[in-house]
């Protein structure tokens, strides 16, 4: 294979249309709105809220996981800072189900050995990083991919949850630029587990936790 | 990957409108052969699990047999474009109840152009009832024109609902080039049995290696205004 682009790469893996579920998510925002109260107008503040908190948890994770497959270590306490991060049972179970679907997508359109070392449900972070250093993305490319990746999918939940004009939503992203490129700044660079950010957002995985017992729901979580 | 030793089931998709009967068909296929199938049930609802509570409430399988999929709004992605989170549940029921016979998934109801990709389901029913009109099977789609079986249900109220069930059967027929059709009701025994004697005869092929998964497509061959007919497929 020629060498890739990581431009394209990372509209690839960005790409909404990619088959990897992620049409059944709402990164929180159906929880908050259902739980919390919160409304369209608040959302920009909810996504930095996310980008400051759990989004730049998964960010430095997939950075460490990068860094170890690039070396092929091994990602144990890599997992470990994430869990331990990670303190919302629902939210760890979700991230497995997501990282279950990027694994099933990267074994059979990225193949490499490193795929046969994975469990059944490893968290996505763990898998968004072993693909960008199986794939050749590089640490601020997949920060891009992961803070993206959230505020994208947030967007797109709000228009089926609350009537909206979807070029509000798109500019709801756009202007989540900068935040993301601080989330680019604050995670590329992490070297050992240690280093990855561990900021609390009690009320996303309070309203988490009380969505996993919804009974009515549009959203996985 | 880690690939867990589990029994490959055979999977069969039922696909159709809102409010035709599905959860009523699987219910009905549950209590038909749960003894003689291993079985399991995927749902995909809109907006709740109603389908998979009412199918736990009509204790036709064990609750545990009967897993409910968020489609975030997206019924027809979720069977077509996006198979993920439908293909995790199936794996997760053959997992969790190995080794499993069959396991059927049931589509968020959506429009006469959704129909399963054959990344999902072995097979698929598309389910159309006489209350929805008589000319409904005439107005064809792929589902209609090409899933492996189409069921037109509830043709006890036909009478009702000023259909000729008949004629809409034979109108079905003629929309899908003779592919198998069943006209059901659940108070019409002898239509019960054309529908289990279907899916044993499926199951067969299914294990003895014979079938196929055909997919419907996007679009049924169609017209041109300058005489040709043609298909994409």
């Amino acid at each position: 294979m020629p060498t890739p682009s990581p431009d394209l790469l990372l509209a690839l893996l960005a790409d909404a249309r990619l088959p990897v579920g992620g049409h059944t998510q709402s990164a929180g925002l159906e929880p908050a709105m259902t739980h919390g109260g919160l409304r369209s107008g608040d959302v920009p503040e909810f996504l930095r809220g996310r980008l400051a908190t759990v989004v730049a948890v998964e960010a430095g994770t997939a950075v460490l996981a990068r860094h170890r497959v690039a070396r092929g270590g091994n990602l144990t306490d890599v997992e470990d800072a994430w869990a331990a991060r990670t303190p919302s049972a629902p939210l760890r179970e979700v991230s497995r189900t997501l990282g279950r679907g990027y694994l099933r997508m990267a074994d059979r359109v990225f193949p490499h050995p490193v795929w046969a070392g994975f469990p059944r449900d490893p968290p996505r972070p763990l898998v968004l990083g072993a693909l960008a250093a199986v794939a050749g993305l590089d640490s601020a490319r997949l920060v891009r991919l992961v803070g993206h990746e959230d505020v994208a999918t947030v967007a797109a939940a709000a228009l089926k949850l609350d009537p909206l004009d979807p070029l509000e939503t798109t500019r709801w992203a756009l202007d989540a630029h900068p935040l993301i490129e601080r989330l680019v700044e604050r995670c590329s660079e992490l070297e050992t587990p240690a280093d990855i950010p561990a900021p609390s957002a009690p009320l996303v995985e309070e309203f988490s936790v009380l969505h996993h017992r919804t009974k009515q729901r549009l959203f996985h979580a | 990957m880690h690939e867990h030793a589990v029994t490959r089931s055979f999977r069969l998709g039922i696909a159709g409108p809102v409010g035709v009967g599905k959860s009523s068909l699987i219910a009905l296929v549950c209590s038909e052969l749960r003894h003689e199938f291993r079985l399991g049930v995927v749902t995909n609802d809109i907006y709740t699990d109603e389908d998979a509570r009412f199918l736990r409430s009509a204790g036709v399988l064990e609750p545990e047999r009967i897993r409910a999929v968020e489609t975030g709004a997206c019924p027809h992605t979720a069977i077509r474009d996006d198979v993920t989170a439908n293909l995790l549940a199936v794996e997760d029921l053959e997992h969790d109840f190995a080794p499993l016979d069959v396991v059927l998934v049931e589509s968020g109801g959506d429009n006469l152009t959704a129909t399963f990709s054959p990344a999902l389901i072995d097979a698929q029913i598309f389910v159309l009832d006489v209350a929805g009109g008589g000319d409904v099977a005439r107005k064809g789609g792929p589902g209609i024109s090409r899933a492996d079986l189409l069921v037109v249900n509830k043709t006890d109220l036909g009478p009702y609902v000023g259909v000729d069930v008949a004629q809409m059967k034979v109108d079905a027929s003629t929309a899908r080039d003779g592919r198998p059709v069943i006209a059901l009701s659940r108070t019409d025994r002898a239509s019960i049995d054309e529908l289990t004697t279907w899916l044993r005869s499926m199951v067969a092929q299914f294990r003895g290696g014979t079938h196929s998964p055909v997919d419907p497509g996007p679009m049924a061959p169609h017209f041109h205004a300058d005489g040709t007919v043609h298909s994409h497929a």
